[in-house]
């Protein structure tokens, strides 16, 4: 077990890590203006993920333009969510927002059983995205390299929008008092809709990555990854933009180090990292490991 | 004075009854406020003056009555459409938003103004509050209590509304900031500003304002011009510590 082959593992999880750390950010920002953790956020990654198929080997559609479609699905899919799911049982309490979440997340997959049953479905990679490079011993893949620069400048270009834009200040302050929010001109409804919109559309895109990274995609394949990013949202502070990206990141190249370090034979236990995760920091720090709750920056 | 006689009605309540659920707070209650007057609601804690702002803004919808506010009657619209047309609202608690700067606090304040009236509006804001310019970095939650309620103000002020509705600002501060911030107000009012204050420090607010209305149980008991109440009887008893 030397330096290079712990750096090549950190390289292989570049992509897990962009992919948690992209629907980390959808969930912090979701539950930021609504006080909801959306679990049907990894089915809207499942969404996007299936779009892109279908647009490639469906419809002939190049990936690019397949990306784009994908986007445009989950952000629809969000939309709906939040009109039909979650806006009628608004101030209707905590618990009711948090079956009502698990119902769509389970709702929705349970549908795209039905309509195609559960099996994986392959998604196709187009060859410019197959090469390799080599540095010394290390070896990377392009795609991995693609996908990790990629949601680095969207978190960027996100944080920017954010921390700057007139819309950006008015989601914080949605997301820190929303009754003072609308008492300031605010109307909130349309923040929290453009909060599904951004957030849908990062997941989207998640989506894709994965179904480029792991070849294949399946109803059911919103599920961990799901998991995954609301933890990685929990670590970072719920609320906070930059420690849910971070805290992605993290997981994801801890998942792939957790299973590197075992035995084979192991290999499917890497799930069981996230939870330990958690267990370990809400039982030290319940408040997650960054700077304070509902803290967009 | 002889702008409370001529001046149009700004904003007038007709027989308002309003509450919380089935809990009937507000008992027909009538309020005009004219252009270019300083009007305070006086009471104790839980009669109904908190309630009658949010009644106004819409944040709780009246069960009876109407509200006009330049003629038009705004009961059933959403909160923000109420405040789009030039109400300003410093909130009970001041409720500046405490993730925020001062900057961004005062560019939700302008968020139904454009960019340029807001770059226009800033500088006067600042001029009328310098401190608020020294610390605009500074997140709301690490200003004192007088700077906070000076942010609220100032971020109320920020879309240049045509009345200015203040909840308790004189609350927990200091008798010196207090007295600071109602000079600020006196300002405001001169440059234009029409104000309904909610107060319950009563000689101050009596001092600054043309007309006031003594709440009681949800309902209005006394309504007279301000000097006239300040002579009162019955409110210097009861709401001044004069015997």
């Amino acid at each position: 077990m030397d330096l290079t082959y712990i750096f090549q593992q950190v390289l292989n999880a570049l992509s897990l890590g962009s992919m948690l750390a992209l629907l980390a950010v959808g969930y912090t920002m979701i539950y930021g203006v609504l006080g909801l953790i959306n679990f049907a956020h990894g089915e809207v990654f499942m969404i996007g993920a299936f779009t892109a198929m279908y647009a490639i080997t469906g419809l002939g559609f190049p990936l690019p333009i397949a990306l784009i479609l994908a986007i445009i699905a989950s952000v629809l899919a969000g939309v709906l969510l939040e009109r039909f799911c979650y806006r009628p049982v608004q101030g209707s309490g905590d618990i009711t927002l948090f079956i009502t979440s698990l119902a769509a997340s389970i709702g929705i997959r349970s549908l795209f059983v039905m309509l195609f049953g559960s099996r994986s479905m392959q998604f196709p990679m187009p060859k410019y995205l197959q090469g390799i490079r080599f540095w010394g011993d290390i070896l990377i893949t392009d795609l991995n390299l693609i996908i990790f620069v990629f949601t680095v400048i969207i978190t960027l270009i996100l944080s920017f929008f954010i921390k700057n834009t007139k819309l950006g200040i008015a989601m914080r302050g949605v997301s820190y008092n929303k009754q003072t929010a609308e008492a300031m001109g605010i109307n909130s409804t349309s923040i929290i809709v453009a909060t599904f919109v951004i957030g849908s559309a990062l997941a989207a895109v998640a989506g894709v990555a994965w179904g480029l990274q792991y070849g294949n995609v399946r109803p059911a394949m919103g599920y961990h990854p799901g998991i995954s990013g609301f933890i990685a949202a929990v670590l970072g502070g719920i609320g906070n933009i930059s420690g849910a990206a971070i805290s992605g990141f993290l997981l994801g190249v801890g998942q792939v180090l957790f299973v590197a370090f075992l035995p084979s034979v192991y290999s499917g236990f890497r799930p069981l990292f996230v939870w330990i995760v958690l267990f370990i920091i809400l039982f030290y720090k319940p408040t997650g490991l960054f700077r304070s709750n509902i803290k967009w920056e | 004075m002889a702008k409370d006689s001529n001046n149009k009605n700004l904003l007038t309540l007709e027989n308002i009854e309003s509450g919380y659920g089935k809990v009937k707070v507000l008992h027909n209650v009538s309020l005009k406020i004219k252009e270019g007057q300083i009007v305070t609601i006086v009471g104790a804690n839980g009669v109904g003056k908190s309630t009658t702002i949010k009644t106004i803004l819409g944040l709780i919808k009246p069960s009876s009555g109407q509200i006009k506010f330049k003629n038009e009657l705004i009961n059933s619209l959403e909160t923000y459409k109420i405040i789009a047309k030039g109400i300003g609202y410093s909130p009970e608690g001041r409720e500046v938003f405490g993730n925020l700067n001062v900057y961004e606090n005062l560019r939700i304040g302008a968020y139904t103004v454009s960019k340029d009236d807001f770059t226009k509006r800033l500088e006067e804001v600042y001029q009328l509050f310098p401190r608020l310019k020294e610390r605009k970095n500074q997140e709301a939650s690490s200003l004192s209590g007088g700077e906070q309620q000076m942010l609220a103000i100032a971020r109320a002020l920020m879309q240049d509304p045509d009345l200015l509705i203040l909840d308790e600002p004189s609350l927990g501060l200091a008798p010196i900031i207090a007295e600071e911030i109602f000079n600020r107000l006196a300002e405001i009012n001169q440059m234009g500003t029409t104000i309904l204050l909610i107060e319950q420090n009563v000689n101050l607010a009596l001092h600054l304002s043309d007309h006031a209305y003594v709440m009681e149980k949800g309902k209005f008991v006394l309504d007279e011009k301000a000097s006239i109440l300040a002579q009162n009887d019955y409110v210097k008893k009861t709401y001044m510590g004069i015997a």
